[in-house]
């Protein structure tokens, strides 16, 4: 039984860290129509300018804060430069262009980084383990879970609370009306795009010491993605919130009980959602 | 017979005749990429189905590429003494009724969903072949038990030699394509392109949107596992390598490269990308990184490819008509 426990809070972990890296997804795609596959791509920098940064500042906590802002400056640099042109041409072009920018990231952080493992390692207070149970739970997981469950406050709070919030939420809605309202939409665009960039740095930070940090993560994290926002309907936080909790337990479960389907299971979750509710659990039925 | 009809036969002749003493004049390697440029060829036609034609993105077309080329496999070695013709299309069916079922859950759907779910239903794809271990070998992949090939009139060919694989991959590589455009000119194909121009009037109008979908999907599936299969039988071995994610991605850029906009852009798009594989990754091992710059500068500045770049009056005098596709 508390093996079943124990599998249940590694399936909370990696289901709130999917949720990390949906968040700005979702966030994005809301915002500009735009599925952002770069997405991946900026989680995997995220990872790495944490390896190098702990390399030469020996401080984790750092990575926290300045990984995410070197990201999100490369993302505003993307929206600026490079997705603004192809604005025009439509959704085909958007799509390709991110995805472009994802191949070409990747091959940038093999050439830099190589393409072996890189291990980081967590600051000595995460390291251990809290007792659980009648036995222990690493606590870096729980690290984990506490800054995605932060992340989602903050988020939820600036939606709901504040005038950006407000704003934002507009020009989801209809951003020609809140143009024409006088707010700088283009800012705006600018704005949210850097903010789900860094979303995807900062989940890539908290991966680095978990998962390894290679040159397939991004691909990787990206299916599940992909797999979270088709289940959870597009552009909803809450559907991407249950979605990714659903993929994380039947992954934990999955490996522990049947390891040779566990790849398989969640394909099948997002085909039966596909035939039943093809919009996705909260999205909203086109 | 009119002038351009003429004209448009004997371009026809002279690229068969060349075609035909091409291996004469080539060396070993050149013979090589002469046969991969052709399979791939035919793997980009068929991806431009859906991106040129159908105007969605599928990031997942290497799954019935994959399927094409474990069929041929399959066929060869668990079949006693299958011909190899019809072991390509047994490949060819295989991949197109993978196709169709993923279609089914896909085409429904537009736009960012359609790319998304291509993608997933592909890694699915991958994931079954990387665990039926005893069927695909997983990892390790799986060889091709090459044989003879008989045909009538002709006799016994000899499968190991680059010839016969040079001449059987383009004689199956020139009646697929040629099938694809004749399939495009009839009146079903016709509504493709409908659909793809404004899917609302066209259903307004009475045209079965979602079946045309799906055939055009099930077609390019099909035609896929056709170019997978003869990526088997060239490889004689089969591996992750012909499923995985990579794969699809290559063919978009193949497709994205040449020229979305015309039939035989693709074409030139698999031989821009073959001659970058072998070429340009002997003078960088960064190859790839400048692959990915050349097709994100063409998204930028010339988004028919690089067909699009070349002058209008070439191009007129060969081809009268050419799909308006990838500019929406």
């Amino acid at each position: 039984m508390e093996a079943y426990a124990v599998q249940a809070v590694h399936g909370v972990v990696y289901g709130m860290l999917l949720f990390l890296v949906t968040s700005g997804l979702t966030l994005v795609f809301g915002m500009m129509g735009v599925l952002n596959m770069a997405h991946a791509a900026f989680y995997m920098v995220g990872a790495y300018f944490t390896y190098s940064l702990v390399q030469w500042t020996g401080s984790f906590w750092l990575c926290l804060l300045l990984a995410p802002i070197g990201v999100g400056i490369i993302g505003a640099f993307v929206e600026r430069a490079l997705l603004r042109k192809v604005h025009t041409f439509g959704h085909a072009h958007e799509l390709m262009l991110t995805f472009g920018i994802f191949y070409i990231l990747a091959e940038v952080v093999k050439w830099i980084w190589g393409t072996y493992p890189l291990t980081v390692v967590a600051p000595d207070v995460l390291n251990g383990s809290v007792p659980f149970l009648s036995a222990t739970y690493p606590t870096y997981r729980l690290f984990i879970l506490l800054v995605s469950v932060i992340v989602l406050f903050i988020l939820a709070f600036i939606m709901q609370k504040t005038r950006i919030g407000i704003i934002v939420r507009a020009a989801v809605f209809d951003n020609e009306m809140v143009d024409i309202l006088g707010v700088n939409v283009q800012l705006v665009f600018l704005g949210v795009f850097s903010i789900g960039s860094a979303l995807a740095g900062l989940a890539g930070v908290v991966a680095a010491p978990f998962l390894s940090t290679y040159p397939g993560m991004g691909l990787e994290i990206l299916v599940d993605a992909f797999v979270v926002i088709v289940i959870g309907g597009f552009g909803s936080v809450w559907g991407a919130l249950l979605a990714a909790l659903m993929i994380g337990e039947l992954q934990s479960f999955g490996i522990m009980l049947i390891p040779e389907l566990a790849l398989v299971f969640q394909f099948l979750l997002m085909a039966i959602v596909l035939v039943w509710r093809p919009q996705g659990l909260f999205g909203e039925s086109a | 017979m009119t002038h351009t009809r003429t004209k448009n036969v004997l371009t026809v002749l002279i690229v068969l005749a060349a075609l035909v003493v091409l291996p004469y004049l080539l060396t070993e390697v050149q013979l090589n990429m002469a046969i991969e440029i052709a399979f791939f060829s035919l793997f980009a036609v068929s991806y431009n189905l859906l991106l040129g034609y159908g105007g969605v993105l599928s990031f997942g077309h290497a799954a019935y590429f994959g399927t094409g080329a474990y069929f041929m496999v399959f066929a060869l070695k668990y079949v006693a003494g299958m011909p190899i013709l019809p072991a390509v299309l047994v490949s060819g069916v295989a991949a197109g009724l993978t196709a169709a079922i993923v279609g089914f859950f896909c085409v429904r759907l537009g736009g960012s969903y359609f790319a998304l779910l291509t993608l997933a239903f592909n890694q699915l794809i991958y994931a079954i072949a990387l665990k039926w271990r005893s069927l695909t070998g997983g990892d390790d992949g799986i060889g091709l038990d090459k044989h003879d090939m008989y045909l009538p009139f002709v006799g016994n060919l000899d499968t190991m030699s680059t010839f016969t694989v040079y001449y059987l991959t383009v004689i199956i590589v020139l009646i697929s394509l040629w099938l694809i455009r004749f399939f495009l000119k009839t009146p079903y194909g016709n509504t493709v392109a409908c659909v793809k121009d404004n899917e609302e009037r066209a259903a307004f109008i009475g045209y079965n949107v979602f079946r045309s979908k799906l055939v055009l999907f099930t077609m390019a599936g099909f035609f896929a596992g056709i170019a997978g299969a003869l990526f088997a039988f060239f490889e004689e071995f089969v591996s992750l390598d012909s499923i995985n994610m990579a794969m699809s991605t290559e063919v978009l850029f193949m497709a994205f490269i040449g020229g979305t906009g015309s039939f035989l852009g693709p074409v030139l798009g698999a031989a821009v990308f073959i001659y970058f594989t072998e070429w340009v990754s002997d003078i960088t091992e960064h190859w790839e990184f400048f692959l990915g710059v050349l097709f994100v500068l063409l998204i930028l500045y010339a988004n028919r490819g690089i067909i699009g770049l070349i002058p209008e009056k070439i191009k007129n005098f060969w081809s009268p008509r050419s799909a308006s596709a990838g500019e929406r």
